[in-house]
């Protein structure tokens, strides 16, 4: 396992979304599932994930519902709404566009110039 | 994210925020266990992994606060933690909190009560329809029109879409238990629907119902309806009986409706108004006239047709149609009144503005003191728009709670005005604090909040951290600058509330000139009431005159009762009626240059019950009889003037135009003092009293239409003890002739001179109020003011102390700076008098506005206010110990 990276401001809200499009998650679960998908590579600060999680709510992005988690206990689910699955395009865009900026620009030669 | 969402989910978090405090939990719970259980599979102990658990989850609080902060529950909770925050501080100052709040509740509390009685009076249009295009036509702008003008002005315009026409018409309410005289009017059948009123109960006149014959209807008043007829539903078609005669009850108008305007503003009932053999007449001017302007037509327009139709008509009827005036109703109305209420209207600004002024420096010393707190919490990282939403709240709270307190002081107070105010201000009976109020009270609270409330804030929060904490325990001193807005503030609240008391002032000067006026007879221990015979067996022509003398005499029986008499107008309050006469032996004068007197008709004593004094000749007797020679007193005004020079007892007038009846000539016997007749204030007339049974119209034996006028007499009696104890005797005396006999208007001669005065004096109550209101303000703020600059200086009066300042010295150092406030703001205020009383000239009498004494008085009664004000912290700072003033740096 390489190196731990600490998240960059801001992405947060998008990787949330992105794991709760894949399938309704508890809080939990989105941590496992990010951990999961990036392989233990992005340190996250677990109890950030809560206020993220309700300023996502308080958008209108995702919904919650209580529901049962896998070993029977009472789990509060997260769950993408249209306008969420909007805004993940929407992010996932401008982020693709943002990288492929910024890689060109760091992968600028002098030959370039 | 759509305003809905937004609304839906604050509302959620706060309707709903147990919930989400215990969803929340429960989450997080959920998510410390889950990795604890995920840990523990890999070999830990449970307690290990939940500490481990707990370490890689981080603060719990925090994560909780920054969720509630996520969805806005933050705003509430900043308002709540603000507010505790300013509770707090204010019960930790209570003696600050108690002032603000006083200040302010006397302030906005004043400022409202008035304000509604303003508005009800002046703001509020009247209750008709689009009143605004309502006018009057008068002869003069304020006298009667005669029948025949009318009907040739309403046939002959253009310019109105209506024109109805009014008469005053008093009947004697009679077949009841005990009979009334009631005031009312008789009405064109278009009046009404001109008003646009619809009525409570029933229905309005039809048309024709205005016609000869058809005129029995009747239309009660609200207040009528509910005190003759105990509010009966069912009262609709039942007949009632005035003046002997029987109407029907055909509606009942809505408790807010009140017509006329003005004159008549007592009437209750209204009837169909036929003109019958009057439609042809130009004489007996009786009708006040009321028209709705057409669309479109304007006011100008309107007079100029006017003027134009009565031109033609005076030519055609010479005499008849001189200077008729169209006047809008609104100003008709409120003119009289509008300048009072304008200089209430400004002395309720000068009094808010004095509030304000007051509570801003209070709050400005008070930031100035908390300069180092402010400073603490900046340094811990209070953002700048957090400090000025604490200091807001701080002043909105004062706010809050001062206007709450200002509400309740001005329910009381409007109550207390309504009770105190003379009845002749029209619609007072409307006042109450209403929506208007109620907004001009908030506008007025959060105007003084913001207002005051901002200045200190942005000053206190521009406060340099560094520079405040480094200067230690001392707590800041506080800069030149914002020294100057105070004393700034505090000479404004001493110029304003100087020219309050000198409104006030020459508002009393009037009152006690008023109250210093002879009226010529004597008022106390005087009661009188008007018993009318219309609709009894007294009526008859026969009969009056003996059960008036009979009337009279039981009376005068009553124990109690030191003398009594009657007459046919009771002086400042009945009727006036003027007449012009002819002095025997002198040539006959040319048309409008006869002498003219005012004509009251009296019982033998009645001078004696007035204590009205005959300085020359003799009383009228029971002798002077209807078969007796004529005589006459006069007053001594009219000696003056008409006998200059010559002793008119003994000579000979009649105010008859036929000189060769001999019964018409009337022997001059007596001259009495002169009298106030109809005004307390007006210079006295040449004023005649006939003797009441020798006229045949008062006796009502002469047939003529005048006579038909002339069927009551107002008893007039002086007791030993109090005059009101005697009313219900007297009217049990008049009752035990007749059960028919209507009795009216049982009023105290106090009374009715307390009622002559009772505008001034109800402006001078106000202005008084007002100004007493400003001084306790200006005390206030001068002594705040003097006294935290003195604190403030307690280092610097200890060094000068120990260097051999002497207690006087520093006595005058601190009243020194409350007397240039003092100086500054009598010079500014001074200024200012000089410059508006003069606006306040219509309301004064006997005092003129620039009056010096008032001005002298009240500069130095103020100044004597400020000393003391200063004296009491001045003294504080004497008694400085210099050692401990120096010790504690």
């Amino acid at each position: 396992m390489s190196k731990q990276l600490d998240l960059l401001q801001g992405t947060l809200d998008m990787l949330i979304l992105k794991a709760i499009s894949l399938s309704p998650l508890h809080g939990y679960g989105i941590l496992l599932r990010i951990q999961q998908i990036s392989n233990k590579r992005l340190e996250i600060q677990q109890g950030s994930l809560y206020p993220a999680l309700y300023r996502l709510e308080h958008h209108g992005w995702i919904t919650s519902e209580w529901g049962e988690s896998e070993n029977n206990r009472r789990a509060r689910y997260y769950r993408l709404t249209s306008t969420g699955k909007r805004q993940l395009q929407a992010e996932t865009e401008r982020w693709n566009e943002m990288t492929a900026v910024i890689a060109g620009i760091l992968q600028a030669t002098p030959e370039q110039l | 994210m759509s305003w809905w969402t937004r609304v839906r989910s604050w509302t959620k978090s706060t309707v709903r925020s147990t919930r989400m405090e215990r969803d929340m939990d429960e989450e997080m719970r959920f998510h410390v266990e889950a990795h604890a259980t995920e840990l523990m599979k890999r070999g830990m102990t449970r307690e290990k992994a939940l500490r481990q658990a707990r370490l890689e989850f981080g603060g719990l609080e925090t994560a909780k606060a920054q969720c509630r902060d996520a969805v806005g529950v933050s705003f509430l909770e900043t308002l709540m933690q603000d507010l505790r925050h300013s509770v707090r501080g204010m019960l930790r100052t209570p003696v600050f909190a108690l002032t603000a709040v006083i200040v302010l509740a006397l302030g906005i509390g004043a400022t409202t009560a008035i304000f509604s009685v303003v508005d009800a009076v002046l703001l509020r249009p009247l209750a008709y329809r689009d009143s605004g295009r309502l006018v009057t036509i008068l002869m003069s702008g304020t006298g009667p029109v005669s029948v025949a003008n009318y009907i040739d002005w309403r046939d002959q315009s253009r310019s109105f879409s209506t024109m109805g026409a009014a008469d005053y018409w008093s009947p004697n309410l009679t077949g009841v238990d005990s009979p009334e005289h009631i005031t009312g009017l008789k009405v064109t059948q278009n009046l009404f629907p001109m008003l646009g009123i619809e009525p409570m109960l029933g229905r309005l006149f039809l048309e024709g119902e205005d016609k000869d014959g058809a005129d029995r209807e009747v239309i009660l008043s609200h207040r009528l309806w509910q005190r003759r007829f105990s509010s009966d539903p069912a009262v609709l078609g039942k007949p009632i009986v005035l003046d002997g005669n029987a109407f029907v009850i055909v509606g009942v108008m809505p408790p807010e409706f009140q017509f006329a305007p003005f004159w008549a503003t007592k009437a209750e009932l209204w009837v169909p108004n036929a003109f019958g053999a009057r439609i042809h007449s130009r004489g007996g001017n009786s009708l006040r006239i009321f028209a709705r302007l057409k669309d479109g037509v304007s006011l100008t327009q309107a007079r100029a047709e006017i003027a134009s139709i009565t031109a033609r008509l005076e030519q055609q009827f010479p005499g008849t149609n001189r200077n008729v005036v169209v006047t809008p109703l609104k100003e008709k109305v409120v003119g009289s009144i509008e300048t009072p209420l304008l200089v209430l209207l400004a002395a309720v600004g000068f009094v808010l503005l004095i509030t304000c002024a007051n509570v801003a420096h209070m709050l400005l010393a008070r930031a100035a003191t908390r300069q180092k707190e402010i400073a603490v919490r900046a340094a811990l990282g209070a953002r700048r728009g957090r400090l000025i939403r604490q200091f807001l709240t701080e002043s909105i709270l004062l706010g809050g709670v001062g206007g709450a307190l200002g509400l309740l002081l001005a329910v009381l107070g409007t109550r207390a005005l309504i009770a105190l105010s003379p009845a002749n201000i029209p619609r007072v009976q409307t006042v109450s604090i209403d929506a208007h109020a109620a907004l001009f009270l908030l506008a007025a609270t959060i105007l003084t909040s913001v207002g005051f409330g901002l200045v200190p804030a942005l000053q206190a929060s521009s406060v340099n951290v560094n520079d405040t904490l480094k200067e230690g325990g001392r707590g800041g001193t506080e800069g030149v600058q914002r020294n100057r807005l105070r004393s700034l503030l505090v000479v404004s609240e001493f110029a304003l509330a100087l020219m309050l008391l000198i409104g006030a002032g020459l508002m009393i000067r009037t009152f006690a000139a008023l109250e210093a006026v002879d009226p010529g007879f004597n008022p106390h221990h005087v009661i009188s009431m008007i018993v009318s015979v219309a609709g009894s067996k007294e009526a008859e022509p026969g009969r009056r005159e003996f059960f008036y003398r009979q009337l009279i005499e039981r009376v005068r029986s009553l124990p109690g009762v030191e003398a009594a008499g009657a007459i046919n107008h009771l002086p400042l309050a009945g009727d006036l009626w003027g007449w012009s006469f002819l002095v025997e032996g002198r040539p006959k004068p040319r048309p409008g240059e006869a002498p003219k007197a005012v004509y009251r008709m009296v019982t033998p004593g009645y001078f004696a019950a007035m204590r009205l004094p005959i300085v020359r000749g003799h009383d009228i007797t029971d002798a002077d009889n209807i078969t007796a020679p004529g005589v006459v007193i006069i007053n001594e005004q009219a000696a003056r003037q008409y006998w200059p020079g010559e002793d008119p007892i003994g000579k000979r007038v009649s105010f008859d135009d036929d000189t060769t009846n001999p019964t018409n000539w009337l022997t001059v016997i007596g001259i009495a003092k002169d009298a106030k007749q109809d005004n307390w204030t007006d210079k006295a007339t040449p004023e005649a009293y006939l003797a009441a049974f020798q006229n045949h119209d008062y006796i009502g034996d002469s047939g003529t239409e005048a006579s038909k006028h002339m069927d009551y007499i107002t008893l007039v009696a002086r007791s030993v003890g109090d005059p009101a104890a005697l009313a219900s005797e007297m009217k049990q005396a008049a009752w035990s002739f007749d059960r028919n006999l209507a009795i009216s208007q049982v009023v105290t001669m106090d009374g009715v001179v307390a009622e002559a005065n009772a505008q001034p004096r109800f402006e001078m109550m106000l202005l008084s109020i007002f100004a007493a209101v400003a001084l306790v303000l200006a005390a206030v703020g001068i002594y705040g003011m003097i006294s935290y600059s003195a604190s403030q200086r307690t280092h610097e009066i200890g060094v000068r102390m120990s260097l051999g300042a002497t207690r006087g010295d520093v006595l005058l150092l601190v009243v020194r700076q409350g007397i240039w406030l003092a100086v500054a703001g009598s010079a500014a205020g001074l200024t200012g008098s000089l410059l508006l009383s003069r606006l306040m000239g219509g309301l004064l009498y006997g005092v003129k506005p620039t009056d010096p004494v008032t001005f002298a008085a009240v500069a130095f009664g103020l100044a004597v206010v400020a000393m003391l004000a200063c004296y009491i912290p001045a003294r504080r700072a004497m008694r400085v110990d210099p050692m401990a003033a120096l010790r504690y740096e």
